[in-house]
């Protein structure tokens, strides 16, 4: 009886042991997939596409659910996720630089956050700011 | 204990051994791959390639008619080039991450063909960086898919001129930027 014990005791540490090291396994791909790094790269390179194809005057509504939902748990308020400084985005989902990406389109761009949502408002550049 | 059940048990602990370092050698392969997927960039350059050579012919011509700003007395105004960029709202400004902050990771060339010559176009400017025109040869003759080099986007179309004179219009579009598309 007591060698049966021990048998059975080496079997549940080693199916413990497995399922730690395919449980730590799942919870690293899964990070990786929704990771801040990927994610801000993907809406900046988004949002400067849709920024290049845009004209005045127009009104982009870009769904960023996942993104408040990463930025809230990184401690990032979700209005200050997307600036435009210029002509370049700026993606910020954690505690760092964020990502930034240029866009051509001269345009004068605005976002803000509207729940889960940003909302790029696209305008003509005035000469006056160009000249300021 | 028997000489058997000894050597059993000998036996299970070199197989779990052997197991955990099959699991770290296949854990070892996924991260990696994860690392290498995640690790690289998206590459957006040929849409935004196409995205520039679409917004340079809009510039040119609207419903088919070339903007009376291409012509000067009866000829291609030469001068165009020059104020092409502000006429279209371009901004080649590029943010940090780039070897040089000053080289423009842009460039399009606009070549104006009338129907009896199609080889010498008949007026043609280009703007941005030149250096980057290179790499689209490079592309082209070697038909092959380089990814480190420039993305072009070639477009051509037809539109008349105010007078009624029918122009073939090729567009070149090239977008640099592989250090923030491609690994």
């Amino acid at each position: 009886m007591k060698k049966k014990g021990t048998i059975l005791i080496e079997n549940v540490v080693f199916i413990i042991l497995n399922l730690l090291f395919l449980s730590v396994l799942v919870l690293f791909l899964v990070n990786q997939g929704s990771g801040a790094i990927v994610l801000e790269q993907t809406y900046a390179k988004q949002i400067a596409m849709l920024v290049d194809s845009a004209q005045p005057v127009m009104l982009i509504k870009i769904d960023m659910a996942k993104g408040k939902k990463l930025a809230e748990k990184n401690g990032i308020d979700f209005n200050n996720v997307v600036s435009i400084s210029g002509n370049i985005i700026t993606v910020k989902l954690s505690e760092g630089k964020g990502y930034t990406y240029a866009f051509f389109n001269d345009v004068d761009a605005v976002p803000y956050a509207e729940e889960g949502m940003y909302i790029l408002t696209i305008n003509k550049k005035e000469e006056v700011a160009e000249n300021e | 204990m028997n000489k058997y059940n000894m050597n059993k048990r000998g036996t299970d602990k070199i197989l779990s051994i052997y197991w955990f370092f099959i699991l770290a050698l296949i854990a070892g392969g996924i991260i990696a791959m994860v690392y290498v997927f995640y690790g690289t960039p998206y590459d957006v350059r040929e849409i935004e390639s196409e995205i520039l050579s679409e917004k340079v012919a809009d510039c040119i011509s609207s419903k088919g008619t070339i903007d009376s700003e291409f012509f000067a007395d009866s000829t291609f105004n030469t001068k165009i080039s020059e104020t092409f960029i502000k006429k279209c709202n371009f901004n080649f400004n590029v943010e940090e991450g780039y070897g040089d902050i000053n080289e423009v990771q842009y460039f399009y060339e606009v070549e104006f063909y009338i129907l009896e010559d199609l080889e010498n176009p008949a007026f043609s400017f280009y703007n941005g960086n030149n250096n980057w025109k290179t790499d689209c040869s490079i592309k082209k003759e070697n038909d092959k898919e380089y990814v480190k080099l420039a993305k072009c986007t070639e477009k051509r179309f037809y539109a008349l001129s105010e007078e009624g004179n029918q122009y073939l219009i090729k567009i070149l579009s090239v977008i640099g930027k592989s250090e923030k598309n491609v690994k």
